[in-house]
């Protein structure tokens, strides 16, 4: 669904909790009178359900698209080899081929994304402008962090993550 | 970011950051501790720990220069818990999740709005494979004056930080100062070589139709031969390797006042190392 340039994306997890409290609601009006009572405000509270994790999905995407070029204009085109632990909070580009995706259905995609010189993880926490698929090339923009917080080996922070060309076919 | 970051600074950020978990956590295990063994007091006291543990993250929050304000508002809720105290089991229940809760938006400050971490550093000494390295070639690099040593973990350092127009603009110094001609030379076609590329890579432009690469004699001192199935981005890749693993083998040989600055960078010569 697109609101103006953002795509916005609700993860399969938020819409599973919509069904689910849906289910619920329509249980308990049919054999509690009480709650037929309440549906004025039930209903809406449901939908909220769905609109809020609509509503920051929209803006976080929002947030990556205003930060794309801020990032573009200072990333440095770098092989994986060259990413390590002293390049904490550099901003960096990579290019190669996406190898695992972890997390997409949860709208905080992983992916591990490998050149010639190595492979490296990519955490996005917001779904992703495109649908990027194992095998596709991709540019990646983003910060270098630890992968635990204060500790790990370091992986990419993804502000931006784009298909370059036609996804490789496997012989 | 242009406010100083002192090491203190960091050191107490580091500490009120682990505090958060801590507090939170803590006040609801002591919660829990007074409610299996059946000891009345009052229930605003396990509060108390989400209670410290918002507050501190409120001013973690408030000490960056993107301000959360999610994070910001965390005592607004744990003074409304303190205020309005719920039965034991049911406050029990409710300072878990928003221990969880403020643990996450931790987690989440760190990687949204947080300042970088500090390098950590590796051990006191060298490790194999690099270790093998560098003694096998410190008969030769060990003739190498101070200064282009200390030069070369200038450039080594800079270009690991990822800031390669310092690295290159060090290696062009290096190399107009080495008149010594009993510098080895295979320290000058390192430096020339992590002049070339390092500028390239802060310009981001693609790999050139010629470049420099070591000369055969040189090729006992190197640690890697690039695989000619891959061609010449192989080559180009790896000229860059040999490069600043000569440059870090020079440093450590012949700078011992640089090991502490070359230690924090093992992690990326090992890498460098490896195939």
């Amino acid at each position: 669904m697109r609101i103006g340039n953002v795509n916005v994306k609700v993860s399969i997890v938020a819409i599973a909790v919509f069904v689910v409290f849906t289910i619920f609601l329509l249980v308990a009006s049919v054999f509690n009178p009480e709650v037929r009572s309440q549906l004025i405000w039930l209903i809406p509270a449901l939908f909220m359900l769905l609109v809020i994790p609509m509503a920051l999905n929209y803006m976080s995407r929002r947030e990556y698209a205003d930060l794309e070029p801020q990032y573009a204009a200072v990333a440095k085109t770098v092989r994986v080899k060259l990413i390590n632990e002293s390049m904490i909070g550099k901003s960096v580009r990579i290019e190669g081929v996406v190898e695992r995706v972890y997390f997409q259905f949860l709208n905080r995609p992983q992916y591990l994304v490998a050149d010639r010189s190595g492979a490296i993880s990519v955490k996005m926490f917001t779904s992703t402008e495109e649908d990027i698929k194992v095998n596709d090339v991709v540019e990646v923009m983003g910060q270098v962090i630890h992968r635990y917080f204060v500790s790990g080996d370091p992986v990419i922070n993804c502000v931006s993550i784009k298909k370059l060309k036609k996804p490789k076919k496997e012989v | 970011m242009s406010q100083e970051y002192t090491e203190k600074d960091g050191s107490r950020n580091r500490s009120i950051e682990y505090a958060v978990p801590i507090l939170s956590f803590g006040g609801a295990l002591i919660g829990l501790l007074l409610l299996v063994n059946n000891i009345q007091v009052d229930t605003h006291i396990p509060i108390l720990g989400s209670l410290f543990a918002s507050f501190a993250l409120a001013y973690l929050a408030w000490i960056r220069p993107r301000k959360d304000i999610v994070a910001l508002s965390t005592p607004v809720y744990s003074i409304i818990f303190l205020a309005f105290p719920l039965d034991n089991v049911s406050a029990f229940i409710l300072e878990v999740l928003y221990a969880v809760s403020l643990t996450a938006l931790l987690v989440r400050l760190k990687y949204r709005f947080g300042a970088p971490a500090a390098p950590v550093l590796d051990k006191k000494e060298l490790l194999d494979p690099l270790k093998s390295y560098v003694e096998r070639t410190r008969d030769v690099l060990g003739a190498t004056g101070t200064e282009p040593a200390h030069s070369a973990t200038v450039a080594f350092v800079r270009f690991a930080e990822g800031e390669f127009l310092a690295s290159a603009r060090g290696a062009e110094s290096a190399i107009a100062h080495l008149s010594d001609l009993s510098a080895p030379q295979v320290i000058q076609h390192a430096f020339a070589i992590v002049q070339e590329q390092a500028e390239r890579l802060d310009k981001t432009l693609p790999q050139p139709e010629s470049f420099l690469v070591f000369p055969p004699e040189d090729a006992s001192l190197l640690a890697k031969i690039p695989d000619p199935k891959f061609g010449r981005s192989e080559e180009y890749d790896t000229a860059l390797e040999n490069a600043l693993l000569v440059l870090f083998a020079c440093a450590w040989t012949a700078s011992e006042t640089d090991h502490s600055f070359l230690l924090q960078c093992q992690t990326f010569a090992q890498k460098l190392l490896a195939p």
